[in-house]
């Protein structure tokens, strides 16, 4: 999905709504509250929730890498306790429950590139992913074929999607598998000196941050990926 | 232990129903000019789906597990996030955790209350 | 959901950062947060990330033990036959009862 940009508001502002209710829209209505009257949940925890869901987004993320690249003592602080680092941008991991939600708990790693290092993210078992710093993930991270090829196929599958890393840098795939969440954090392209946070953040775009894409002085935007299905279907797991 | 499998999902027709009238946000922003990339209960849904892990009711794993297989299968031409409704309420279903009838009940009631605003 | 507090009896932790482990390959249950392609896989603990209990002991017997997590590094050349490029990893995080130590 693009991102919406600050600089586009005020031009044409967006219409809010469509002006038909879909059967998606009232399927959704109906279903949560059947589950509320089931007993599955409460409505105050589905408001939590949601109101969570609402405030998320990945300008988080942008900020916390702009702040590091600016600030030596920062990206210390980060790479000691990133998860304590993230409130300092405004972003605390315990919302909002508490205790974070049930699928991002409150343990995050920023994984740093070197020249020689490139890291990349994924979840192979259900697509975990750092919500509460980048928002929503893209369908193609949550997609099998994401999934599963790119723990066995890494430079293959970045090359699909846009990034080409060369032999002599090593390639590290981080399976985020339990409760630890990930993010990348890009080198600082050239170009940039002097620049403000605020136009470094820009350049941070959410894929920079999975670790498929990497920051450019001018890129501002994802692009916008189709989502490939897995050509077989789900095997029952067999030991490799 | 084996793993308790769903199972060969099979269609379900409410939900077929729904499918087929193509309304999937991706058609309809365009149509109204309105530029938000998603609909705007996704935010809900993923509420839902928290809600459901955090009472125990549909624990996330299995729900992605379940929601691979429905959106490799039975929903691989819908995008998303329609596709993520509807594996998790053919898992709801497949489950007995809602009925097919209860919830074509209350979709005709809620369809009722929304277009009489 | 918050981690569980380290009031419990017991700890299983034996390993620290640096050692050689491999990831046990132990029957397949439904709740298993261990890849398949991780299990016989020898690799190196890199991190000591926090104390909690299994999924698989929290789904099942529930015995209130609370395992070290740890991130692992492995070659992806020692997971994948024919991985044509030698410096490339993968990193998984594991709690302590999946692994047993190696001695090389």
């Amino acid at each position: 999905m693009t991102e919406q940009h600050t600089h586009t508001l005020g031009m044409h502002p967006p219409a809010p709504q469509v002006d038909e209710v879909s059967d998606y829209e009232i399927l959704e209505i109906a279903v949560r509250e059947l589950a509320i009257e089931h007993g599955l949940f409460t409505a105050e925890d589905h408001r939590r929730f949601t109101e969570w869901a609402e405030r998320i987004g990945p300008t988080g993320g942008s900020r916390l890498i702009a702040k590091a690249w600016t600030d030596p003592a920062f990206k210390k602080r980060v790479m000691d306790n990133a998860t304590e680092a993230c409130k300092e941008i405004g972003i605390d991991w315990s919302e909002p429950t508490g205790f974070g939600t049930p699928s991002d708990y409150m343990n995050l790693r920023v994984l740093e590139n070197t020249p020689k290092l490139h890291h990349v993210i994924v979840c192979t078992l259900c697509s975990c992913y750092p919500r509460p710093l980048l928002g929503m993930s893209p369908e193609w991270y949550r997609s099998t074929n994401y999934r599963r090829r790119l723990v066995r196929w890494p430079r293959e599958v970045l090359a699909e999607l846009g990034l080409i890393v060369p032999p002599d840098v090593e390639v590290r795939v981080e399976d985020s598998n339990q409760k630890c969440r990930f993010m990348v954090m890009p080198m600082r392209p050239e170009g940039t000196d002097n620049w403000s946070e605020e136009q470094l953040a820009e350049i941070v775009t959410r894929d920079c941050m999975i670790g498929v894409a990497m920051p450019k002085a001018g890129r501002t935007e994802d692009i916008r990926r189709p989502v490939h299905k897995a050509r077989r279907p789900p095997q029952p797991a067999t030991v490799q | 232990m084996n793993a308790k499998s769903d199972g060969d999902y099979a269609r379900v027709r409410l939900l077929e129903e729904i499918r087929s009238q193509g309304k999937e946000w991706e058609v309809l922003a365009p149509l109204y000019g309105v530029t938000n990339p998603d609909p705007p209960w996704k935010t809900s849904l993923v509420g839902i789906c928290e809600s459901l892990s955090d009472s125990g009711a549909l624990p996330s794993l299995e729900r992605r597990h379940a929601e691979d297989e429905l959106k490799d299968s039975v929903y691989g031409e819908v995008p998303s996030p329609e596709s993520d409704l509807l594996a998790l309420v053919h898992i709801l279903l497949s489950r007995s955790l809602v009925t097919e009838d209860d919830l074509a009940n209350r979709m005709r009631a809620v369809r009722a209350r929304v277009e009489a605003v | 959901m918050k981690d569980s507090d380290s009031n419990a009896s017991e700890t299983h932790a034996r390993f620290k950062v640096g050692d050689r482990v491999r990831v046990k390959n132990m029957p397949l249950m439904f709740y298993t947060r261990t890849q398949n392609y991780a299990r016989d896989i020898e690799g190196t603990i890199v991190e000591l990330t926090y104390k909690d209990l299994v999924p698989e002991d929290e789904a099942f017997n529930f015995d209130g033990v609370l395992d070290q997590y740890y991130i692992i590094r492995f070659r992806q050349k020692d997971i994948w036959e024919e991985y044509p490029f030698e410096n490339d990893t993968l990193q998984t995080e594991s709690p302590d009862r999946w692994l047993e130590p190696v001695s090389h």
